[in-house]
């Protein structure tokens, strides 16, 4: 909100004036009339903790966070040449694995990766659209460049938030949201809807899509059930589907009703027992040769984990360069494959200036940030790192962004970063707008909100509503 | 078209809904009838515990109130039901508008609330009337907002199967041992009526005139009361005829069970019922009920994949 002057910077104008006309107590009631309405409507997920099991909402600030169109403009375009480039390079390790014959990408890091799916070689996918729905997080560094932080392409969350939280912040702040010109996202719903019809509508005009979830007790429920309503869709858990002679079905009061394509919010290792985990009770048993049988379409492919893993994530500049002969308009973060001896020995020296993550994990598991960890901790973590060195990366220590947040009444600089959705079949559409996850806690950067993260809208401004700057 | 699955979770949540609305309204009336310590209240004592399936309970009245209102160890209570209807209601969220959600929502929250004891404890009474009149708005909220289709019959479908039992029970709890032993106490009798949320709509039918022949012939047979044991078993039978239209369910389907049920309604009348006693018919109610749930479980939610598979 302010630059480093600590002048309001131009596109903040009307909202701060606007917050300091309100003053405190009235901010304070909003807020409270705000996290109330998100508990009544449900808009919550839930905790799994050592003996209780609650439900909470995400907790989520008032305050918008505002990108002027310039700034988006280059975000969107990054984040299309990279999905673009990504969809390209999962077709070709699916495929004739040219980029691996050409040593751009070591061989064993692509396919010794837990998450590449062997069963998916050689299978068709329309428009070559693996990753149908992603959603990037990315941060923006002190120079106010925007980078990527980590590609989500398997079962990406948080957008039933992002739409939550601009009606939230609609109805908070209405005379500067009209003033602003503020771009809408509310399209996400009949543009997801779209996305997926098209991955089947060449052979079936009037495609049955469907959302599987595992169930009510999956901490994105929520949003599960949120997506089908918008979408006016059957909302399906592994139990109501099953395989007849290569033909996936659902349960229906009047019988059997084949089913065309699935946006599936289940991960790849659980929806198919033949498959993949025997032990999974959430999948449809046959699921995945009809999708090899090509009588369904699975949305996102399985097998998309493989270009997220954040060993992979290194190569991404590389891919581009290698699929789209472009140089990548969003960067990377510098980042450590201690798979390399001399850049392990780089990590271990600096363990504590260093975020160290495990490749596989995600959701802020399975990770050192150096300079917050006990020396005990930094121990474990060197042991660990040196008996299998393939399975972590290191990045700098990120200073995350800050944004203003209303905290016990005041406003105070919190940590935040930005996760914008893309949408990908025939054609890649981001949505102008994105989630905006905030550290709640004084200094965190941990944003997850299995962590005690929690949210706030973002909003992208027309073309005229920018800095003037 | 819709999931087997979830329209077995909207007829559930219709059946809890109903209960928990039973319930609370048996509490509050029976509170309400027992401040003084008249025969007619040892009476009332009697009818609530035998519509509440035991019959032989004793104990402080307050106590059972509570018990029935807010015990998580007893899966009639009003919190357990709300907290069934509002599971199953959640596990159907997109089936549901979002007006009829919030308000069983709210329902649910304030019934788990760390507060409700204690607001229980304050004034039970207006704590039990508040969960009624809050079901009122969920159930006009579903009417008025949902559209009238598969999934809402499946609820109401739950609601006044659930309906006719538990008025069938309260019936059979206040009149079962035939009318000569009937209560013949003014305030019993204009409790029973208030249990089954139907004294001013008797009045209006009856005037002031109290007596069990009447209040047994009211709850049973009249055709435009929606708590009659009658409106509901039409009801019944009506959403089923709907929700099997077009579909081949077998011999032992539902709507030919429900059929049964409002043709035995239809047909009986209060100098049969006078004959034999209350107890037979209300017991039948009872059965065929319970016989019409299982029968639509068979036909709409746990048939036999072979007999469903689509033409090749």
């Amino acid at each position: 909100m302010f630059d480093p002057k600590g002048e309001t910077r131009s596109h903040y104008a009307p909202l701060h004036s606007r917050i300091d006309t309100l003053g405190a107590a009235a901010l304070a009631d909003r807020q409270r009339t705000l996290e109330r309405s998100f508990l009544l409507q449900g808009i919550t997920f839930t905790v799994y903790g050592a003996e209780t099991t609650t439900e909470r909402i995400i907790p989520t600030d008032l305050f918008p966070r505002i990108i002027p169109a310039a700034e988006w403009a280059r975000v969107e375009a990054g984040l299309i040449q990279r999905l673009r480039a990504l969809n390209l390079f999962l077709a070709d390790i699916y495929g004739p694995q040219k980029i691996l014959s050409d040593g751009v990408i070591p061989r064993d890091l692509v396919l010794g990766a837990p998450s590449y799916r062997r069963e998916m070689q050689h299978l068709f996918v329309p428009h070559g659209a693996f990753v149908n729905v992603c959603g990037s997080d990315l941060i923006r560094q002190p120079s106010g460049e925007f980078v990527v932080l980590e590609d989500n392409l398997r079962v990406p969350s948080g957008v039933s938030y992002m739409l939550a939280n601009r009606e939230a912040s609609r109805r908070t702040f209405p005379e500067v949201f009209r003033e602003s010109r503020v771009r809408a996202v509310e399209r996400y719903p009949d543009l997801l809807l779209a996305t997926l019809k098209s991955m089947a509508g060449d052979w079936r005009p009037l495609p049955q899509v469907v959302v599987l979830t595992p169930g009510v007790y999956n901490s994105a429920y929520y949003e599960h059930a949120y997506l089908a309503r918008l979408m006016g869709v059957p909302l399906v858990e592994g139990r109501d589907l099953v395989v007849h002679d290569g033909i996936v079905y659902m349960r229906t009061t009047s019988g059997l009703r084949r089913v065309d394509v699935i946006y599936r919010r289940v991960d790849d290792d659980f929806i198919d027992p033949l498959a993949f985990r025997r032990d999974s009770s959430l999948g449809v048993a046959g699921l995945f040769n009809a999708y090899r049988a090509g009588s369904v379409v699975i949305c996102n492919a399985p097998g998309t984990g493989v270009a997220d893993d954040k060993a992979v994530y290194a190569y991404v500049p590389a891919i581009i360069r290698y699929y789209l002969a472009e140089d990548a308009i969003l960067n990377n973060v510098e980042t450590y494959l201690c798979r390399e001896p001399a850049q392990l020995d780089h990590v271990l020296a600096n363990l504590d200036k260093l975020v160290v993550k495990a490749v596989g994990a995600s959701g802020g598991y399975g990770m050192l940030v150096g300079p917050h960890a006990s020396a005990v901790e930094r121990e474990r973590f060197a042991a660990a790192l040196r008996a299998d060195p393939d399975n972590y990366i290191a990045q700098p220590t990120i200073q995350l962004s800050t944004a203003p947040c209303l905290v016990e009444g005041r406003m105070e600089p919190r940590h935040v970063d930005l996760r914008p959705f893309i949408l990908s079949a025939e054609k890649v559409v981001v949505t102008p707008g994105a989630l905006t996850r905030v550290a709640l806690k004084r200094g965190s950067l941990v944003v997850n909100s299995s962590q005690g993260g929690g949210s706030k809208d973002t909003w992208v401004l027309a073309e005229d509503g920018g800095d003037p700057a | 078209m819709m999931l087997a699955r979830v329209a077995d979770s909207l007829y559930w949540a219709g059946r809890y809904v109903e209960r928990a609305e039973h319930v609370s309204r048996l509490a509050e009336v029976m509170l309400n009838a027992t401040l003084d310590r008249s025969d007619a209240a040892r009476h009332v004592a009697a009818i609530t515990r035998g519509a509440l399936g035991d019959p032989g309970g004793s104990g402080d009245l307050l106590d059972l109130a509570r018990a029935m209102s807010l015990d998580r160890d007893n899966p009639s209570s009003v919190l357990m039901s709300l907290a069934r209807a509002r599971e199953n209601a959640r596990q159907v969220r997109d089936q549901i508008t979002s007006e009829t959600w919030e308000r069983l929502n709210i329902l649910y929250l304030r019934a788990v609330s760390a507060r409700a004891s204690a607001s229980f404890a304050a004034d039970p009474l207006a704590f039990l009337g508040e969960i009624v009149s809050d079901l009122h708005l969920f159930k006009g909220a579903a009417d008025s907002t949902m559209s009238h289709g598969e999934g809402w019959r499946f609820m109401v479908t739950g609601v006044f199967l659930e309906r006719a039992q538990l008025i069938a029970r309260l019936l059979r709890a206040s009149f079962g041992g035939g009318l000569a032993g009937a209560p013949e106490e003014p305030l019993a009798l204009v409790t029973v009526l208030r249990m089954a949320c139907a004294l001013e709509p008797y009045l209006r039918t009856y005037t002031a005139d109290l007596n069990a022949r009447f209040i047994l012939e009211f709850l049973m047979f009249d055709e435009d009361f929606p708590r009659s044991i009658r409106y509901a078993t039409d009801q019944i039978e009506q959403h089923l005829n709907h929700l099997a239209r077009g579909r081949e369910l077998g011999r032992q389907d539902p709507q030919r069970l429900a059929g049964r049920l409002k043709a035995r309604l239809a047909f009986a009348d209060i100098g049969e019922v006078e004959g034999s006693g209350a107890g037979q018919i209300l017991a039948a109610v009872e059965a065929e009920s319970k016989a019409i749930h299982e029968a639509m479980y068979e036909a709409f939610v746990a048939y036999p994949l072979e007999t469903r598979l689509p033409a090749a």
